[in-house]
């Protein structure tokens, strides 16, 4: 891939200093990362084409302070919202990636009015019984995330002494499996909201797809062949493409317009 | 040991017939082909009369050899006619259809038949790429997503999107469902290490066909030794071997028949097609690469008198682990009906009832 279009930049927010990183131009799509931590993808860039990607660092992850401060995931979703603000962003597409896809749940039921659409990727907001954040050495945890890590040219980088300074706040923040609170808020959500999940997933079984379906209005459940919990790193292409078009025509991107004409 | 009776519909051509593949249409003869699907139905009452398990169809084009080039509609058809006997699907070709009408066709047909169904999937014979114009290359991968959204499509209860490499659907919600639930048994078919792993990772069935007990042995062996690595273990029927049985009152009979088989297909690719097809189909069994079978004719696995063939389907079971014989009992490459239904009498009464504690 060539150089990263993404460049760094800062926000303070309830009195966390912000990390994010940006590329493109457009619509702003808002990117709130997993349990890992903030990791650009190929998705990124590809969808840094089409939209301005803002990808938020939430704090306590990557290098910044130990956050003991944020007590639940309704008070990280305000103080994201809040950074939204400062930079100015009106109306935003919103995207988050398991542990960060119960925090977009969250900023859309607290900023509902300015999401036109939120895209989960294998959200960690209901969980199977039994499940558990990846762990271990990095390569033990490569191979819980992604389908074909021997695939990868450069696996992102995955630091196991990062994630253990980040559990217990992902712990807190994760909360129960099922999140009764949440779940019946959802019900009232009717943002399009697409939900995908790799049929590879090994840390968040796919099955959970349906919960989201059956509890929210306009949901739609799309999974992607060959990928597993990181989908956006597995299959970058066929994960951009299908967010783009939801992001783009909403519920009517289940009108195909693939092309068949072999000549004219 | 279950049995079942491999279908092919016997066409009695009332003239020659060329040699290559693909056969001219042009010298089908209707009649004939009424005659052959009427004495099918014939046929398979006496095959369910006769006691076997299934009856098994197949798909095959572009030539009288095997007349069923839809299997869910023969299978539709078998279905309607016949009353106990499970008919069995082996099955569509998967790489070549929309997975999508797979997983429809095969619920509304297991419901239709009340649950009397079993389907096998698999990516078809090196010839059938050309059916359709599917590249040779890409068929594996092309199976094996379609397969595994044959079973999303007949497990997921909400409507999802499929974002594939080779198949893409945004929204897919079957009705009806099968009748026997997750699905009907369902089998992977092919010696391929790709197959054997599917299958052991979907806790399907393992379907293999033709070679010697030795070399679909081993492909049986690894199917088991993956499904272990899966933490199950798959039953005898999970295990279908599909191969030519001639039988015949006496040994020597069965030999001489034998001697008189002709080694060639019955219909050929021309030979720059079959070497160009030599080196785009890539096959293995159990990781170990073989060659397409692109013109040789089939092999004839199980000869002999009743007695021998009771030995042979002995040791079949001990080196196979197939708890499933699915048997074509004519002459490979000959359309005689007489020979099959001597053949079709004879195992009934002899063969039978002597594998059955097998």
């Amino acid at each position: 891939m060539t150089e990263s279009a993404f460049r760094e930049g800062h926000v303070d927010a309830d009195s966390f200093r912000i990390r994010y990183m940006e590329a493109g131009q457009g619509i702003p799509l808002v990117h709130l990362h997993g349990a890992g931590g903030l990791r650009l993808t190929p998705s990124h860039e590809l969808l840094a084409r089409r939209y301005r990607v803002i990808a938020f660092e939430m704090p306590g992850f990557g290098n910044s302070p130990v956050n003991t401060r944020t007590e639940t995931m309704p008070e990280m979703a305000s103080t994201i919202v809040r950074a939204i603000d400062k930079l100015g962003l009106d109306s935003f597409n919103l995207m988050g990636t398991s542990f960060g896809g119960k925090a977009a749940l969250w900023v859309a039921l607290q900023a509902t009015q300015r999401v036109p659409a939120l895209v989960l990727e294998a959200p960690a907001a209901i969980r199977q019984e039994g499940a558990a954040p990846p762990s271990g050495t990095a390569e033990e945890i490569a191979r819980q995330l992604y389908a074909h890590p021997e695939r990868l040219t450069s696996i992102p980088p995955i630091d196991p002494a990062m994630r253990a300074k980040t559990q217990p706040l992902v712990e807190r923040l994760l909360g129960p499996r099922r999140d009764a609170d949440l779940e019946s808020r959802l019900q009232d959500l009717a943002t399009p909201t697409l939900v995908l999940f790799g049929t590879l997933d090994r840390v968040i079984a796919p099955a959970m797809g349906r919960f989201y379906k059956d509890l929210m209005p306009s949901c739609h459940l799309v999974f992607v062949y060959d990928a597993a919990h990181a989908i956006s790193t597995d299959r970058p292409e066929a994960f951009t493409e299908v967010v783009t078009d939801f992001l783009e025509r909403h519920e009517a991107f289940v009108i195909s317009r693939a092309e068949t004409v072999i000549h004219p | 040991m279950k049995v079942s009776f491999f279908e092919t519909v016997r066409y009695q051509a009332p003239g020659p017939l060329p040699s290559e593949w693909p056969v001219p249409s042009g010298v089908y003869d209707p009649e004939a082909g009424a005659r052959a699907y009427r004495g099918m139905i014939e046929r398979l009452e006496l095959v369910e009369d006769l006691g076997f398990d299934w009856v098994s169809v197949s798909e095959h084009h572009y030539s009288p050899r095997i007349l069923t080039p839809s299997p869910i509609v023969s299978a539709a058809f078998l279905a309607a006619h016949l009353k106990k006997i499970k008919i069995a699907l082996l099955g569509p070709i998967v790489p070549q259809s929309n997975p999508v009408r797979v997983a429809e066709e095969i619920a509304m047909l297991d419901t239709m038949a009340q649950g009397r169904l079993v389907v096998g999937l698999l990516r078809g014979t090196s010839n059938e790429s050309l059916t359709y114009d599917l590249n040779p290359a890409e068929a594996r991968e092309r199976t094996d997503e379609g397969m595994e959204l044959v079973l999303k499509a007949w497990t997921e209860p909400q409507p999802f999107g499929w974002q594939g490499r080779h198949f893409r659907y945004r929204t897919i919600s079957i009705w009806p469902r099968p009748l026997q639930q997750p699905h009907p048994p369902t089998y992977a078919l092919g010696t391929s290490r790709e197959s054997c792993d599917f299958a052991a990772r979907h806790r399907l069935g393992c379907g293999v066909s033709y070679g010697s007990f030795e070399s679909v042995g081993r492909a049986t062996r690894y199917y088991r030794e993956q499904c272990a690595h899966y933490g199950w273990q798959p039953s005898p029927e999970q295990v279908i071997y599909r191969a030519n049985m001639l039988l015949a009152d006496t040994d020597e009979e069965a030999q001489d028949a034998l001697r008189k088989l002709p080694g060639q297909a019955p219909f050929s690719m021309r030979p720059g097609v079959r070497d160009a097809m030599m080196t785009l189909d890539s096959r293995n069994i159990a990781g170990e690469a073989r060659a397409p079978i692109v013109s040789g004719a089939l092999p004839t696995t199980f000869v002999g008198g009743p007695d021998t063939v009771v030995e042979q389907v002995r040791r079949c079971r001990e080196v196979v682990g197939a708890g499933v014989l699915d048997l074509s009992l004519h002459p490979p490459g000959s359309s005689e009906i007489e020979p099959l239904m001597r053949a079709l009498e004879l195992f009934g009464k002899k063969v039978l009832p002597r594998i059955r504690d097998i």
